[in-house]
């Protein structure tokens, strides 16, 4: 007997593959998650319905969720948007420090009335985030050099200017914490009317908004998703490379940027040394589950802030490591990236010979 | 003067050992044309297999061959994902990082905070007693763990597999040009799964001589971000090995530094014309916080300088990095 593996490339990409990739991923994460958590001894479903029916069903845990959801949908978006042309910005942790550091600086020295000093806030970080994607963007864009450790690289230079900073020029005068002082009122985002939520979710919808509608209806983005399907063929049709690599990058950038100031305005309320949420990888998986639309994207984001509250309540209550939260958001890539193969191409599966079945293309290799 | 000189030789070396060993392994695994970014979840799955083996069994020889093991066979899923289903390395590699740091913090918590007694200082067999006296760096070189001469010792090895042999060539050459490297008749799929996976046993090895040699316990994290660093130490050594040893000196150095920085006086005296001017700069430079950025920016530099140099504004890194190969499909 012998197993034969055919793989053909495939022409379309089944629709409901598109759309049940994500579910079926997230599932298969959970599923296999669900050995290390038994790993310790502790029931899955209970660990599960802690996380996710708990998190969902109290008031408490949505508005926790809301506010963890907020900087997830910007750095989502983040490297969504470059993502589309085939640019990864690895480094929205990076970017992300930075408008955190310009917002916290606005926020602590700047005395305004908060709807003038919020805007200032998101502007500057926005700004700072930019300016820190700007060098791999111009290597990139100017010289040709691989985005990928560019933008990694100036993650870790961020962290320490920002762990400088806390310890030193921006601290906290006459404490001896590494952080800054409390932000004021007026720095802070205000929380909705009624329902409570925490205002940034606002913003983050909008941004949803003018991306989607950017990427789909203005001949910016249709230049943008033309250079990312085949950036040989949009720069014979006259488009440049440049400009929109330019554009894509400084613009996530920006919005890493203001994911920053909307943790520390609409969370933390001060830069501390211990700052370091991880989100600019988490974005990684969110810009990657909803590759499809801008939509998507907070739809993912919204779910990975399910998995960050859920994931401290399990470990409050079952004292279950939140490291598990780690392993699901690598399970949730790996399933992912598997996925994009199902995608790509068809696999036949068949036990013993078989009429050769004539010239179509196949993948050779270790399978 | 050169008690300080020791201290600061000795701190780099301890400092290198590891740099070295990811570097070597990253390098490998980048000349064979694939991108690992996952050295620093390697290096904890390293040091957590290693640690426990060691304490279990009370050999750490045992649990070095462990964490080697433990390295090669993790590195087997990045080679499966970037190899045979021509995913995107640096999504991978982020995806094998977070997937090491999660298991080893969670499995990891109970072990932490326990200690074993691991590789211990020798000096060399026959000369090592006089190699020790050399001053300054003889303590530094030669009152070593096993872990820091095999260090040493696998960068001419390396070298001479990749340029002397006919396998390293072939793997180098897959990661050049690899249609032609499969038109000449070299299996490309199985050089590049011996790259990744060789790499990723250097990177293991590197993960359990913090474990074992340099810390003797577990932490969580405890590869502190060494792993990005040697993801930046292949390309500030333009993928050649023995650029690899002066670049983990270099950074070994840098660490150094951040530890004696403290206890050294930078600042120029009152009378020193421009004193104002400089010293503020110099205590910024010399701020150990600002230093743990210098391998980042050092190798900014080299990446930038290298380029524009360069007469076809091309680096000296494998042609085919970060290229997925499959046959007939392009």
């Amino acid at each position: 007997m012998k197993l034969d593996v055919e793989l053909t490339p495939r022409e379309q990409v089944p629709r409901w593959m598109g759309y049940g990739t994500p579910v079926f991923t997230i599932l298969a994460a959970l599923a296999v998650s669900a050995v290390a958590l038994l790993a310790l001894g502790v029931s899955p479903l209970a660990a599960y319905r802690l996380m996710f029916v708990q998190t969902l069903t109290t008031s408490f845990g949505m508005t926790e969720t809301i506010a963890k959801a907020v900087p997830l949908i910007f750095v989502g978006l983040a490297v969504y948007l470059p993502l589309k042309a085939q640019l990864w910005n690895i480094g929205a942790e990076g970017q992300l420090f930075l408008g955190a550091i310009a917002g916290s600086w606005i926020g602590v020295n700047v005395s305004l009335p908060g709807y003038a000093l919020l805007p200032l806030m998101f502007l500057a970080g926005g700004v700072a985030g930019a300016v820190w994607i700007a060098v791999p963007a111009w290597l990139r864009a100017k010289l040709g050099i691989n985005e990928i450790i560019t933008t990694l690289l100036f993650v870790f230079i961020a962290a320490e200017i920002k762990n400088y900073l806390v310890r030193g020029p921006m601290q906290a005068p006459g404490a001896n914490f590494p952080q800054t002082a409390q932000l004021p009122v007026a720095a802070r985002l205000p929380e909705l009317p009624v329902i409570g939520f925490p205002a940034g979710i606002v913003l983050a919808i909008a941004f949803v908004a003018v991306i989607h509608v950017v990427l789909n209806y203005t001949r910016l983005g249709f230049e943008i998703t033309f250079i990312g399907a085949n950036d040989e063929a949009a720069e014979h049709a006259g488009m440049s490379k440049l400009k929109i690599y330019t554009v894509v990058l400084l613009s996530g950038g920006a919005i890493a940027g203001i994911a920053g100031v909307s943790e520390i305005a609409g969370v933390q309320g001060r830069l501390r040394a211990q700052f370091a949420p991880g989100y600019g990888f988490t974005a990684i998986p969110i810009a990657l589950l909803g590759r499809n639309g801008a939509v998507q994207v907070m739809l993912a984001a919204c779910f990975f802030a399910v998995l960050f509250v859920g994931g401290s309540s399990i470990q409050t209550l079952l004292s279950v490591p939140a490291a598990i939260v780690d392993i699901i958001q690598a399970l949730v890539i790996l399933f992912l990236i598997t996925a994009e193969f199902f995608k790509q191409y068809r696999i036949d599966l068949s036990l013993g010979e078989r009429p050769d079945p004539g010239a179509t293309g196949s993948v050779e290799g270790d399978l | 003067m050169a008690g300080l000189l020791t201290g600061l030789a000795n701190a780099t070396v301890n400092a290198s050992t590891v740099l070295i060993l990811a570097g070597l392994g990253e390098l490998i695994s980048e000349r064979a044309g694939v991108l690992n970014l996952g050295v620093e979840g390697i290096m904890l799955v390293g040091a957590l297999s290693g640690f426990v083996t060691a304490f279990v069994t009370g050999s750490y020889w045992l649990g070095f061959g462990v964490a080697i093991l433990a390295g090669g066979l993790i590195s087997l899923l990045h080679a499966f994902l970037c190899i045979s289903l021509n995913s995107d390395q640096a999504v991978s590699g982020i995806m094998l990082t977070l997937l090491g740091t999660g298991l080893t913090t969670y499995f990891g918590n109970s072990w932490s905070g326990k200690s074993i007694s691991g590789f211990p200082e020798r000096t060399l067999p026959l000369i090592g007693d006089y190699l020790v006296e050399i001053p300054v760096i003889g303590s530094a070189l030669f009152q070593s763990t096993v872990t820091d001469y095999a260090a040493l010792a696998l960068v001419p090895i390396v070298w001479c597999f990749l340029y002397r042999t006919n396998v390293g060539l072939e793997l180098v050459s897959v990661g050049e040009d690899p249609e032609t490297a499969d038109t000449m008749g070299v299996d490309v799929f199985k050089m590049r799964y011996l790259a990744v996976v060789l790499g990723g046993m250097f990177a293991g090895a590197a993960g359990a001589h913090l474990s074992l040699a340099f810390n003797e316990i577990w932490s969580a994290s405890m590869t502190a971000g060494r792993g990005w660093i040697a993801v930046a130490l292949v390309i500030f050594a333009r993928w050649r090995p023995e650029r690899i040893l002066l670049g983990a000196y270099l950074f070994g150095l840098f660490n150094a530094l951040q530890l004696y920085s403290q206890g050294i006086d930078l600042t120029l005296g009152a009378g020193v014309p421009l004193a104002g001017l400089v010293n503020p700069v110099l205590s910024f430079v010399s701020n150990p916080t600002i230093m743990s950025t210098y391998p980042y920016i050092v190798t900014l530099l080299v990446l930038v300088v290298t380029v524009l140099r360069a007469e076809n504004r091309e680096l000296a890194q494998p042609s085919a990095l970060v290229q997925s190969y499959s046959r007939e499909l392009d």
